[in-house]
């Protein structure tokens, strides 16, 4: 979920800040925003499924709402983040020094035998038509994916 | 290799109209319909180059030996084999045109 919250296991850290997250990780479960408990209690039966469905609904929203006025943001000063960038770019120059200088990609060799593979039959032209339908129904399904924006990105979350 | 041995084969393959061959550093052989086509070698070498950049997952190599770029009345089959480019253009038999 974005680099805000890269978990990757640290490894042996040289320094322990270098990997800290700006934001720290919001725990929607075990402190929901705005302090209150959600109820994840079973309902007594009456009119239970659909209790139960909401309140599932409600607690798999949660995990996956990134509370942004719940996070405890560590107020970071202008020369902090001057220092971060810093050592990120000075970790980087090690870095790239190191990367062996990657020139134009050598061609791969398709075959050790040209003059058969060139000789050999063309594809039939069911194939070639096949394939143009194919690409045509995907280049249609791949137009017709949208964004269809309903909603703020960040939302007022109103917990009864 | 010599370049009368590369291109000795591609002279015999059946209805080519004419071939190239490409290295990095440019034609290295061109005869028929392609003679010094400089333009089409270029274009090729792209086409080729793109092509081999795909790859289905966990394979090291391009999943293809050969390249065919389908026009009405003729087809450009490519392939490469150390480190060059050979480009035959043949006539396409087949009747039916494509309609994308």
């Amino acid at each position: 979920m974005g680099c805000c919250y890269s978990s990757e296991n640290e490894t042996t850290e040289q320094d322990p800040d270098e990997r800290k997250p700006l934001i720290p990780h919001p725990n929607p479960v075990s402190k929901p925003p705005n302090g209150t408990d959600w109820i994840t209690t079973s309902v007594p039966s009456a009119r239970t499924d659909e209790q139960a469905l909401l309140t599932s609904i409600l607690t798999k929203t949660a995990q996956n709402i990134i509370d942004v006025s719940a996070a405890d943001s560590v107020m970071m000063e202008q020369h902090e983040y001057m220092d971060k960038a810093r050592q990120y770019s000075t970790k980087l120059a090690v870095l790239s020094n190191s990367l062996p200088q990657k020139k134009a990609l050598a061609l791969p060799s398709l075959t050790s035998q040209p003059h058969q593979v060139l000789a050999s039959d063309l594809v039939p032209y069911s194939d070639v038509q096949q394939v143009s339908k194919i690409a045509a129904y995907a280049y249609s399904a791949i137009s017709q994916i949208k964004v269809d924006a309903k909603e703020e990105l960040v939302v007022q979350f109103a917990i009864p | 290799m010599t370049t009368a041995t590369l291109t000795a084969g591609l002279e015999r393959i059946p209805d080519q109209l004419g071939y190239l061959v490409i290295s990095e550093d440019g034609v290295l052989a061109s005869a028929g319909e392609l003679e010094n086509d400089e333009l089409t070698a270029g274009v090729m070498m792209q086409m080729v180059r793109t092509a081999c950049r795909f790859r289905l997952p966990g394979a090291a190599e391009p999943p293809f030996k050969r390249m065919s770029v389908i026009l009405e009345d003729f087809v450009y089959t490519v392939t490469v084999s150390g480190q060059k480019v050979f480009v035959v253009k043949r006539q396409n038999n087949q009747q039916e045109p494509i309609s994308v």
